[in-house]
């Protein structure tokens, strides 16, 4: 019983930790990107426009929740829940200060790893449900992205499971060392744009490609349906970002005590406004193209940098 | 990855299309063959160094929007920071005005500051195209106005301002007014001069109560030799300013060259001396059969007078020193023109007269001819039919009354008789009479013509005679017998001594001289105020206005056309002296004032042109063309058809029409967007066409229109 | 038009198994289609087998209506043939009636005229660049492409007061004369923006992705290219060496010394990047055409404001930026036109995107169309 009120406490603490971090991520995703094309972005509303993006989620939750009429009703309302609960589960197992992770498991890593694919099953869903063509197409798009680069993502992590000895986050922190930046660089690049294309993001933003597919597997979605695909995009986003910085950069290592979280923060701001930079600059990948770049060029650097790491371990 | 261009470039541009300088839309001959100079594909090489290129290129865009993210934001922060809109922002329509509620601007003022009125119309574009072009700036558009409005004598006041003889004027005059008319962009122009001699008709039957002297204000006194159309001129401006003026004319009637020149069947003596009689009632002194020079030595009216103008005109005509040209039956122009108006009787009685000349004067000396009894009248000239230099009406009645052209013929040589009388002319093919840079060099063929005549006319041109006029004075004469005169300032070497009209600008119109006569006028006050004459002088500005091309009359309604003129008929008018031009009816005259557009008044007049060139039919405009209630009823524009394209705005002769800078056009209803006559008067502020943002004063509104 | 789609159909392949295909209704309303164009796709997996593009959805009968304007009032309806290029279908309708009327222009006109097209021209591709690398995902070029071109419209702006719809090249000359300061702004935009094009083709054409996404898609031979009647950028793209400056040079283009860029592949690397190249030589032309200009009239003056030609007929064409733009002008003596017809370079380079389509995934598809760059109001007019 006990267990399920924490978990009751958790989901709701994880729900607006991602509605936050969506809220503020949309907004600096519109700041970022209209810095890079040369306007403002958002400015009205709040200082700066903070809350320009909190008036859009007003706004999409009072609008009419349409389903289509072709739709298979249950699963097409189920499925943006499916894809938003695997990624707000992930966020249990960053270590967010020294001693102090949500979920303190001895397979946390791997956890981090397996939770949130299950999230291609809703998008999945989500496409397959709406009886549309374009959203099908989108949905076995996303659906083959995230399996190939759930491979990719995985072995880029590896070398920390192989450096620390064990994949419990906490006890990776402990035994983490700054060399281990150099270490694993070309880990970090091989797991940001996996991480980017498991989320979904350009330049691989395949399954909602606006200008092919409109917008993909969640096409026929509105409303407070639509937000949620979205604040799965971001939430994704962020925790992919916190997870990076957390063990390619130390995490809340850089600053002592209790300002270890604001190191944290800093660095995985740093890393989400790569992404963006990354997502603003660069066209989109073709499908076939997507799956040459997962297996020809991720997955054997991702066995290069193991090899590296392997390799290093007997001399330390 | 810059430019790759195959090989040298400049080479390959030498070997390219080598610019041909050709006349703009002449066709062209099309090359086959261009060579390409611009090969745009190009690789990553392969292998490692493509590798590395690969990664590169990626960092390299990551830089490019890094970089461009650090640079000025372009953004417009909308709505504090409005959008600027060019002049010519092709926003929602707007009136500036409108008939019944604005009054057309009369362009009026005193003579001395007549001319920087005009310049100031100029400058600002609000110069009426007929009021530009006349020499005098006579005021067609008010003329048109009043006489719309059924205000015959006010417009014909008006028109005196600046045209001090309108009823001969509205006879003679070539009009260039009628040539700038903007109406005839539509279809044809508006009658101006006709509705001159309207205007003194209606005027003579009321003159009596309306003339009465102007008040002598100023003690100088002025004598103005000559009774011609600048003397005149110059006479009236100076009385309007109060100087008393005497007007010495050697004949014993006055007019000037508009009485011994001009055929009476274009200008009745009558009217012209009517139009003199009102201008002695209105204060001129005229002196008739005083000779200066020979009857009064011009040292006593120097002496006497405060200024003298010299205004004397033309009064010998040139004749080519062919062979034979002192033969009996060899005569010029004007005494041949002299004879026929003075006499009724040029002694051409049943002979055949040849004209040299193709200008006007050659018409009328040949019209003459017929007039007075000639068997029969060729008129000869260098110029081929299209370039002669008479105006086209002109010859055109010429040859319905019977007159024969024999074009691009030159003068040869006078044949003559035993008796020493002439019997025919010779004549020699003229093939190009300007060169290239338009100087006149005529060219002769090798084709001679012979042509059996009982009298020649030569009508080549005029000259001054002012010998007499000047002897025993200190004012001397150019070798050639000129006067020298400054063509700006119409002053002479003496001081006091002032020239006009043609004995200054040659051989004219009797308008240009009448204009001449303005501005010896303004001299003559400076001088006499102790003013600097040539303070802010200058030549008068006259804009060039386009020479029109004929419009397609068809589609137009008959209402809409101009007037014609009745005409007496030709077998009937080549006979006598009797009035070829009859003159319009009161009805004719009102409809024909009211075609006039009103150009440059910032007033809609209603004539329906917007709605004519609106290619979505958006406008709908009605009127009432009543004398005294004329006003523009309904005017509507819907804008929910308007497609901004601004052809109705550039097309408005008035200037009324004009786009606003207002590009917020939402409106809660459609009907909203329709815009009457009341909505389109309403003055346009802001950005919104329903006026909202003109009321939050302190939002700096940025789309100023014009 | 409503024409029911099986979303799913059965096609027997040559060796006899038995496909299920998708069949995709792209547009009319699509982001990626640049105007209401409805291409129905038919797909195999991603692979395009058959891409059928249906046109006529912004067709308002121009070509009809004209002939119920008089002569000027077409010009507007012109404006609103190729939106994205006014000024081409303004100055090739007016050429034509030029030649009908035998109007003579003023050489100031002439190159105001030549001025304003080469600015169209890098509008018009700032446009087709922009959006064409839009459909390939790479929203921010597209605002690098549009921001330039929006200083164009601004140019455009100052000197005719509108920002699409022109109404600038009028039988005869142009409507305004350029007002104070124009050029210079005019010559800073030439200087800068050869700037911006340098980097838009490091940022794009230079990027490995865009790269991979354009190199040998949509592969055009130089032969079809002429069989199929294709002009402008997109023969040019394939090697085909054509184009009416050069090789029909109207108006004061012999004056200028200017290169034509051709691509050597036909694919849509070649066919974007070739109208990249003409930016440069719009910049070359259009800084000759400034030195050169002298003052003088701007149209012909006294031009009766309803024309009526003489009974006969006129054809004239000009590059536009999407290939040769001809109009052709029968006149019957009255101020109307009796005919009018457009031949329209967008509605030809259309014609080849199902054979270009073929065989293409569906990612690839609107990319070909946006090499194509049709703009449905010339297309269907």
């Amino acid at each position: 019983m006990s267990a399920l009120a924490w978990g009751a406490v958790w989901g709701l603490a994880a729900g607006l930790v991602i509605a936050l971090a969506a809220l503020i991520g949309v907004w600096g995703e519109r700041k970022v990107a209209g810095r890079i094309q040369m306007r403002i972005g958002p400015q009205e509303l709040g200082p700066f426009g903070l809350l320009q993006t909190l008036s859009d989620t007003v706004k999409l939750v009072l609008k009419e929740d349409i389903t289509p009429r072709a739709a298979d009703v249950r699963v097409f309302r189920a499925a943006p829940l499916i894809v938003f609960a695997p990624i707000a589960m992930s966020f249990a197992v960053v270590p967010y200060a020294a001693g102090f992770v949500p979920l303190n498991t001895s397979v946390g890593l791997l956890f981090f790893m397996a939770v949130p694919a299950i999230s291609v099953i809703g998008v999945l869903l989500a496409g397959w449900s709406s009886r549309n063509t374009y959203a099908t197409i989108g949905g076995l798009r996303a659906a083959a992205q995230m399996i190939s680069y759930e491979l990719s993502r995985t072995l880029s992590i590896l070398p920390f499971v192989l450096l620390a000895g064990s994949m419990r986050p906490l006890e990776v922190m402990d035994a983490w060392r700054w060399w281990w930046i150099p270490l694993t660089a070309i880990g970090f690049v091989v797991y940001l744009i996996s991480s980017i294309a498991e989320v979904n993001r350009g330049p691989f933003d395949l399954p909602e490609a606006e200008s092919e597919l409109v917008a993909g597997y969640f096409a026929d979605y509105s409303g407070i349906r639509w937000a949620i695909f979205m604040m799965a995009e971001y939430g994704g986003m962020v925790v992919a970002a916190l997870f990076a910085a957390a063990f390619f950069f130390g995490g809340y290592l850089g600053l002592p005590g209790v300002l270890g979280p604001i190191a944290l923060i800093l660095k995985a701001t740093a890393i989400v406004v790569l992404m963006i930079w990354v997502k603003w600059t660069f066209p989109r990948m073709r499908p076939d193209q997507l799956m040459k770049t997962a297996w020809k060029v991720l997955t054997p650097m991702a066995l290069v940098q193991l090899v590296i790491v392997g390799a290093v371990i007997p001399w330390l | 990855m810059a430019v790759k261009r195959n090989g040298n470039g400049g080479e390959a541009r030498a070997t390219g299309v080598e610019p041909r300088h050709h006349e703009v839309g002449a066709p062209e001959r099309t090359p086959h063959v261009v060579p390409i100079t611009i090969d745009v594909s190009n690789d990553f090489a392969g292998g490692v160094g493509g590798f590395f290129e690969r990664w590169r290129s990626l960092l390299t865009g990551l830089g490019i929007t890094g970089r461009r993210a650090l640079g000025p934001a372009t953004t417009v922060r909308y709505p504090r920071e409005k959008v600027t809109l060019s002049p010519r922002w092709r926003g929602a329509l707007r009136l500036r005005g409108v008939l019944g509620r604005d009054d057309i601007p009369i362009v009026s003022g005193p003579p001395t500051g007549y001319n920087a009125l005009i310049e100031g119309l100029y400058r600002d574009d609000r110069l009426p195209p007929c009021v530009g072009n006349c020499p005098a700036n006579v005021d067609a558009r008010g003329q048109g106005y009043f006489l719309g409005e059924g205000k015959a004598p006010e417009a014909y006041e008006l028109v005196r301002e600046r045209n001090i003889l309108p009823g001969v004027l509205g006879r003679i005059c070539h009009h260039p007014c009628e040539t700038a008319c903007r109406r005839n962009y539509y279809d044809e122009p508006v009658a101006i001069r006709p509705l001159h001699r309207y205007a003194y008709e209606e005027y003579a039957k009321v003159a009596k109560e309306r003339l009465a002297p102007f008040p002598v204000t100023r003690e100088e006194r002025i004598a103005v030799i000559g009774s011609g159309p600048s003397g005149l001129a110059a006479a009236f401006d100076l009385l309007q300013l109060g100087y008393r003026v005497s007007c010495y004319e050697k004949e014993t009637k006055p007019g000037g060259a508009l009485y011994s020149g001009v055929p009476s069947y274009r200008l009745p003596r009558e009217v012209l001396h009517d139009e003199i009689d009102n201008l002695v009632a209105l204060g001129l002194e005229l002196k008739l059969g005083v000779e200066v020079g020979t009857d009064v030595p011009i040292d006593y009216l120097l002496g006497e007078y405060d200024a003298v103008l010299i205004a004397v005109g033309l009064q010998e005509s040139r004749i080519l020193p062919v062979p034979g040209h002192d033969a009996e039956g060899v005569t010029g122009a004007l005494p041949f023109l002299r004879d026929a108006n003075w006499k009724g009787d040029a002694g051409v009685k049943g002979k055949r007269v040849l004209v040299i000349g193709g200008g006007n004067v050659a018409v009328d000396v040949a019209r003459c001819a017929l007039r007075t009894g000639a068997s029969e009248v060729r008129l000869a000239c260098l110029e081929g039919e299209e370039e002669m230099p008479c105006h086209p009406w002109e010859i055109e009645e010429a040859l319905d009354e019977g007159v024969i052209a024999m074009c691009s013929l030159g003068p040869e040589e006078v044949l003559v008789d035993e008796a020493g009388s002439v019997r025919g002319m010779r004549m020699r093919e003229c093939i190009s009479v300007f060169d290239e840079a338009g100087r006149f060099a005529p060219q002769f063929g090798e084709n001679y013509t012979e042509i059996d005549v009982d009298m020649v006319v030569f009508s080549v041109g005029q000259a001054p005679v002012l010998a007499d006029v000047v002897a025993g004075s200190d004012i001397s004469l150019t070798e050639r017998g000129l006067l020298p005169v400054d063509g700006t300032l119409f002053t002479t070497a003496q001081e006091g001594v002032f020239a006009s009209g043609e004995v200054v600008t040659g051989p004219g119109s009797a308008i240009a001289s009448i204009a001449t006569g303005h501005e010896a006028a303004i001299s003559i006050h400076r001088y006499l105020r102790g003013e600097d004459v040539a303070a802010d002088r200058v030549a008068r500005p006259v804009p060039v206005y386009a020479k029109y091309q004929p419009a397609t009359l068809e589609g137009v309604e008959d209402q809409r056309r101009r007037i014609g003129m009745p005409m007496a008929r030709p077998e009937d008018r080549a006979k006598d002296f009797r009035q070829v031009e009859l003159g319009y009816t009161h009805l004719e005259a009102l409809d024909e004032a009211a075609r006039c557009l009103r150009c440059q008044s910032e007033v809609c007049v209603g004539c329906t042109f917007c709605a004519r060139t609106c290619p979505d039919y958006a406008i709908e405009v009605e009127r009432i063309d009543d004398p005294g209630a004329r006003t523009v009823t309904h005017y509507e524009l819907d804008l929910t058809k308007c497609c901004f394209c601004g052809l109705c705005a550039e097309q408005c002769p008035t200037d009324a029409l004009c786009h606003t800078g207002q590009y917020e056009l939402s409106f809660f209803h459609r009907d909203l967007a329709i815009f009457d006559r009341h909505e389109m008067l309403r003055p346009a502020e802001g950005t919104r066409a329903t006026g909202r943002d003109a009321a939050h004063a302190d939002a700096p509104s940025g789309g100023e229109g014009r | 038009m409503s024409v029911e789609i099986e979303s799913r159909e059965c096609v027997v392949r040559g060796d006899g198994g038995v496909v299920e295909q998708l069949v995709v209704n792209v547009g009319p309303s699509h982001p990626s289609t640049h105007g209401v164009c409805r291409v129905i796709v038919h797909l195999d997996g991603e692979v395009v087998t058959k891409a059928e593009p249906v046109i006529g959805y912004l067709h308002r009968g121009i070509e009809k209506m004209a002939e119920n304007r008089t002569y000027l009032q077409v010009v507007p309806l012109t404006d609103r043939l190729d939106y994205v290029g006014s000024m081409y279908a303004n100055w090739a309708y007016c050429r034509a009636l030029e030649r009908l009327a035998g109007i003579r222009v003023p050489e100031r006109a002439e190159y105001l005229r030549v001025i304003v097209c080469e600015m169209q021209r890098i509008a018009s591709h700032m446009m087709s660049l922009g959006s064409a690398a839009a459909d390939s995902g790479a929203a921010t070029m597209f605002i690098y492409a549009f921001d330039q071109r929006e200083r164009i419209i601004e140019l455009f702006e100052e000197l005719c007061g509108a920002r699409l719809t022109y109404n600038y090249v009028r039988p005869g000359g142009v409507s305004f004369d350029v007002p104070e300061g124009w050029v210079e702004t005019a010559l800073a935009f030439c200087r800068t923006h050869r700037a911006a094009l340098t980097e838009m083709d490091r940022l794009y054409f230079g990027n490995v992705i865009a790269r991979d996404r354009l190199k040998g898609v949509g592969v055009l031979s130089a032969a079809d290219a002429v069989a199929w009647g294709a002009s402008g950028p997109v023969a040019r793209g394939s090697g085909v060496n054509f184009d009416l400056r050069k090789h029909d040079p109207y108006s004061v283009y012999p004056r200028f010394d200017f290169d034509v860029p051709t691509g050597s592949n036909g694919d849509c690397y070649d066919r974007a990047r070739v109208r990249l190249f003409e930016c440069y030589e719009s910049c070359r032309i259009l800084e000759q055409a400034i030195a050169q200009m002298e003052p003088g009239p701007f149209r012909t003056e006294g031009l009766p404001r309803l024309l009526a030609p003489r009974p006969g007929d006129a054809y004239d064409h000009i590059e536009s930026a999407r290939g040769s733009l001809g109009v052709y002008l029968v006149a019957d003596g009255t101020p109307r036109p009796y005919r009018m017809k457009v031949r329209s370079p967008a509605f030809c380079n259309l014609a080849l995107l199902p054979m270009l389509a073929e065989g293409h995934m569906l990612s690839d598809l609107v990319v070909i169309l946006g090499s194509l760059d049709p703009v449905f109001g010339e297309v269907d007019r």
